[in-house]
């Protein structure tokens, strides 16, 4: 009992400290810094309120190099596995004669054998000898729902929706439970045994506050990506919604996805 | 009130506040500032420093690569997807340069169905004979200016201004007296227009032959290209080269694809160099390697080029003969 209303003195004293201090700053600065400085979070230099985040894929650009998943791994610390990744690529590939596609990523065992490790990645030519009638590339990532289910059954708050719309994971406050891991419709969550927490894509999170591009976007080298800000109706997403007939993955389950697509085919979701 | 009854209230009475305590003190101070969360993990995660730097942070050392880079067709690929990510370098040393070319292109080049028809994509098999990529392409500007220029000039004219004008240094039948200066008989004459255009526009530089070049009309220069490539290259055996041409034939492997494998180039656009004079080879090719005279691919190769690897393939080069006569 000692220790804790010690730790509550400390805590109250704490918070009056500070009220006095930010009271003290008030007092002593200009009216325009002092609101920029009051309304800007979650950074100094970046206001959540302000921005809605998009992102837009165009599946007929894709080439497949996989210079995204590459960029992403090394950009977000993501395990160095075939089957831990925050963005992927999947390959539809249809042969005459068949009626549905054969679909792959970088995970498959031929497409591991053919990069030489877990570690690099590589689509394996394996269809070069097939008579292929139709095939394609559908880069795919975290959709940051408008609803998004995996926050709704996260049993501690330790995933949600940030103001400016991308879905982050308190690592900190994390269990480790993965009922959200089973919630993403789209397989976008993966648990990381070594942290003993779910992780995901964050648009590059600690990227976009800054100004800069998610890894992925940056690394695309045909421009498949597409990333910016909907506020802003100049912004490439913005542009990119309104030249382009867009789609989005599993629109009947009402999530709301932020990730629109062009080009997809009817077996994509 | 019972005494049973008062009990079990105040029992349950501090039980509620035993809760309420727990869960003030278990709560972060931020959770529910915005909602049910954390708020200061918002800011943690933005915290996280950038890995990959963006190509304008490698334009501040790199400008002249980053000039070259970015004036090509490999302009949307950006630094870091080749050299990995520029954290930490300089101070942490350098980034890789890929030894293995034909690996890393083939990532994006690689012929299949399932990339866009627009992408430019290779057969690896029948491509570049096993080659690095880099031995041909500079990655920084990959295209290959094998654009063959249009040749419709009048040989017989050409014979005229080729008397007036070039052949005092470059010999009365395009076989040049000396070693230094190379000869032009028997020459592609799509490669000749090209050069000379170059010469004349002063996107190439030479103490000679800008002087020279800037005197010709384009008419001119036309015709000479479709004298030279008349005549017959065919000349006198030279003085012995001062190189080794057996380590040179093991070094022109990598020169092959455009050169052919005896210097006989199949693209016209590209220069004939076999029995060309040998101390002009290996000073063109030092010119490439200063950047002197100016050619992305030709720079791409010579750059891991010795001396000693120079004047072995100009004595191999040298020794070749420079084939049957082509009909310009």
């Amino acid at each position: 009992m000692k220790k804790r209303d010690a730790i509550s003195a400390l805590r109250a004293r704490r918070l009056f400290l500070r009220r006095i201090g930010g009271a003290a700053l008030a007092a002593g600065t200009p009216a325009v810094v002092q609101k920029a400085a009051a309304e800007s979070f979650p950074t100094p230099g970046y206001d959540w309120t302000k921005r809605r985040w998009a992102f837009g894929v165009d599946a007929t650009k894709c080439i497949g190099c996989l210079r995204c998943v590459e960029a992403c791994k090394v950009e977000n610390e993501v395990p160095l596995t075939a089957h831990h990744f925050r963005t992927w690529v999947e390959r539809y590939v249809y042969l005459e004669g068949e009626n549905r596609p054969r679909i792959d990523s970088h995970a498959d065992p031929v497409n591991i054998a053919a990069s030489g490790s877990e570690r690099e990645y590589r689509f394996a030519n394996r269809y070069q000898d097939a008579k292929v009638e139709k095939a394609f590339f559908v880069p795919k990532l975290c959709n940051q729902c408008e609803h998004p289910p995996c926050v709704q059954v996260c049993p501690v708050g330790a995933t949600y929706k940030a103001k400016d719309g991308v879905v982050l994971i308190d690592h900190k406050y994390c269990i480790g439970c993965r009922y959200c891991v089973q919630a993403c419709p789209y397989g976008a969550r993966y648990f990381d045994e070594e942290k003993g927490v779910s992780d995901k894509c964050t648009w590059c999170y600690h990227r976009i506050t800054r100004g800069l591009q998610p890894a992925c976007v940056e690394a695309c080298p045909v421009g498949a990506r597409v990333f910016g800000d909907r506020n802003d109706r100049q912004s490439p997403i913005s542009l990119f919604i309104r030249n382009n007939r867009v789609h989005v993955l599993k629109p009947e389950t009402g999530n709301a996805p932020n990730v629109f697509y062009v080009g997809l085919d009817k077996e994509v979701n | 009130m019972p005494k049973h009854v008062f009990r079990l209230l105040v029992l349950l009475g501090a039980g509620l506040a035993a809760a309420l305590v727990a869960k003030w003190y278990f709560t972060a101070e931020s959770f529910y500032q915005f909602g049910h969360y954390r708020a200061g993990s918002v800011a943690e995660i933005a915290a996280q420093e950038p890995v990959l730097q963006t190509s304008a942070y490698c334009q501040a050392c790199h400008g002249e690569r980053h000039a070259q880079w970015s004036a090509a067709n490999h302009k949307t690929v950006t630094c870091e997807v080749c050299h990995g990510p520029a954290q930490g370098h300089p101070q942490k040393g350098k980034l890789p340069i890929p030894a293995d070319t034909r690996q890393l292109c083939s990532l994006c080049h690689e012929r299949m169905a399932e990339r866009p028809r627009t992408q430019p994509q290779i057969d690896l098999a029948q491509h570049g004979a096993g080659q690095q990529c880099a031995a041909c392409h500079n990655p920084h500007a990959p295209k290959l200016a094998g654009v063959v220029a249009k040749v419709s000039g009048d040989a017989a004219s050409g014979r005229k201004k080729h008397a007036e004008s070039c052949a005092s240094c470059h010999g009365a039948d395009g076989i040049s007296p000396n070693d230094t200066w190379p000869n032009l008989a028997g020459q592609h004459a799509a490669y000749l227009v090209t050069i000379l255009g170059a010469y004349k526009s002063g996107a190439q530089t030479d103490v000679m032959m800008s002087t020279v070049a800037q005197t010709l009309s384009d008419a001119e220069i036309q015709n000479l290209a479709a004298y030279y490539a008349g005549l017959s290259c065919k000349t006198a055996a030279g003085e012995k080269a001062a190189g080794d041409a057996a380590a040179g034939k093991a070094l022109a492997k990598n020169c092959s694809a455009c050169h052919g494998d005896t210097g006989i180039g199949t693209n016209p656009a590209w220069p004939n160099i076999a029995g060309q004079k040998a101390v002009y080879l290996a000073n063109t090719l030092k010119a490439f390697r200063a950047g002197l005279r100016k050619d992305p691919m030709m720079a791409g190769v010579v750059r891991g080029l010795n001396d000693a690897d120079i004047a072995n393939l100009a004595a191999y080069y040298a020794a070749q003969s420079c084939g049957p006569r082509k009909p310009s």
